[in-house]
């Protein structure tokens, strides 16, 4: 319950109108993947990634990487409560994934 | 002896006025990260206007086709009953964005009011967390019906057109039909010529449709194959359909 309330106020904080930018995250392993993409299909020259928990506490700020994907190690703890994963890159282009723990299980071949 | 007759006639207008249909049929077609990561697909065999349901035998071929990738799906359909009758569903992970194909090839089926075998090549679209690439891809089916429209984020109202095909080939004036699922009974026809409406697509094998009310259409170009089958050791026409399912939404006004 905590949980889902915190994650209403992140997603309370994204304009709500910038649907061309698409953001999905996956888990290999240990390694969480985001991908940024336009609608059109080309990905951002530049934008920035912010990782947050369950409370909504920023554990990390990270650049969009070389074709729209950037990989970071999966914060420990966060298996059992997932992330919070906002991607802005400029203008009000924004979009975010939540990675939720069934996310994150299967990404490991738990479930 | 007149009131047989009478129900004799009933019954044949019945059974002529209204068109099979291979369905599928998924618990959601737009499926954004807060629906969550599954969906659940029904396949079944019916007269979806009237809620008549037919038996559907174990499909030959049921697939899911993503980023140009195809997927055998066979294995994980388990029994059920749709309209009374048997059928399949099935429960499916939609693991990456992007349109998800769903395709169906059924066994064969005698009809022996129409003396011909039929075959419905169905299939439907869903799409996953919020992205539309791949709407229009085209399965390679002996017979499809290749969107012109994204077949998905439809306003109820909306034209929806196709391109059909058989043996990868346009087909000039190809006969399509078109019924509306009513699953809740809800929808009356004021003849039986509205159960199943027919139309015809172009010189170019593209038809046009603009539905009137929200939910499950289904649309079917029919062709027959070349080559009949066997039936008692005779030839029968082999009727072969390109079935899509599209879901059209309720205009959203407050």
């Amino acid at each position: 319950m905590i949980r889902a309330l915190a994650f209403a106020l992140a997603l309370a904080a994204l304009p709500v109108a910038a649907h061309d930018l698409r953001v999905f995250a996956s888990v290999s392993g240990q390694t969480v993947t985001v991908e940024s993409t336009f609608s059109s299909g080309r990905v951002p020259t530049g934008g920035e990634i912010r990782v947050l928990d369950a409370q909504n506490v920023l554990l990390m700020t990270l650049d969009i990487g070389d074709e729209g994907k950037t990989q970071f190690a999966l914060p420990e703890g966060a298996a059992n409560t997932g992330l919070m994963i906002e991607v802005e890159v400029s203008e009000g282009h924004s979009d975010y994934w939540m990675l939720t723990p069934d996310d994150i299980a299967y990404g490991q071949g738990k479930n | 002896m007149k009131a047989l007759m009478t129900a004799a006639a009933l019954a044949a207008l019945a059974t002529t006025a209204t068109a099979h249909y291979g369905m599928i049929i998924p618990s959601d077609n737009m499926v954004s990260q807060e629906d969550g990561r599954s969906i659940d697909l029904t396949l079944s065999f019916s007269h979806p206007f009237e809620g008549i349901g037919m038996v559907l035998e174990r499909p030959e071929a049921f697939t899911v086709t993503h980023g140009g990738k195809t997927t055998d799906l066979l294995d994980r359909l388990q029994d059920t009953q749709v309209m009374d009758h048997a059928a399949f569903a099935t429960e499916y992970r939609l693991v990456r964005p992007g349109t998800h194909v769903f395709a169906m090839t059924p066994k064969p089926y005698w009809e022996p009011e129409e003396d011909a075998f039929i075959t419905h090549f169905t299939k439907t679209y869903v799409s996953a967390y919020g992205d539309d690439d791949g709407w229009d891809a085209e399965l390679g089916l002996k017979t499809e019906i290749v969107p012109l429209s994204k077949p998905f984020a439809l306003w109820e109202g909306n034209l929806f057109q196709g391109i059909v095909k058989l043996d990868g080939a346009p087909v000039p004036y190809a006969e399509v039909e078109v019924e509306y699922y009513n699953e809740d009974g809800s929808a009356v026809a004021p003849s039986d010529l509205m159960i199943t409406q027919t139309i015809k697509a172009d010189a170019d094998g593209v038809f046009s449709y603009a539905v009137p009310t929200a939910g499950w259409w289904g649309f079917a170009a029919l062709n027959t194959a070349a080559e009949p089958m066997q039936h008692d050791g005779e030839d029968k026409a082999h009727e072969l359909g390109a079935v899509i399912w599209v879901h059209f939404e309720p205009w959203g006004a407050k």
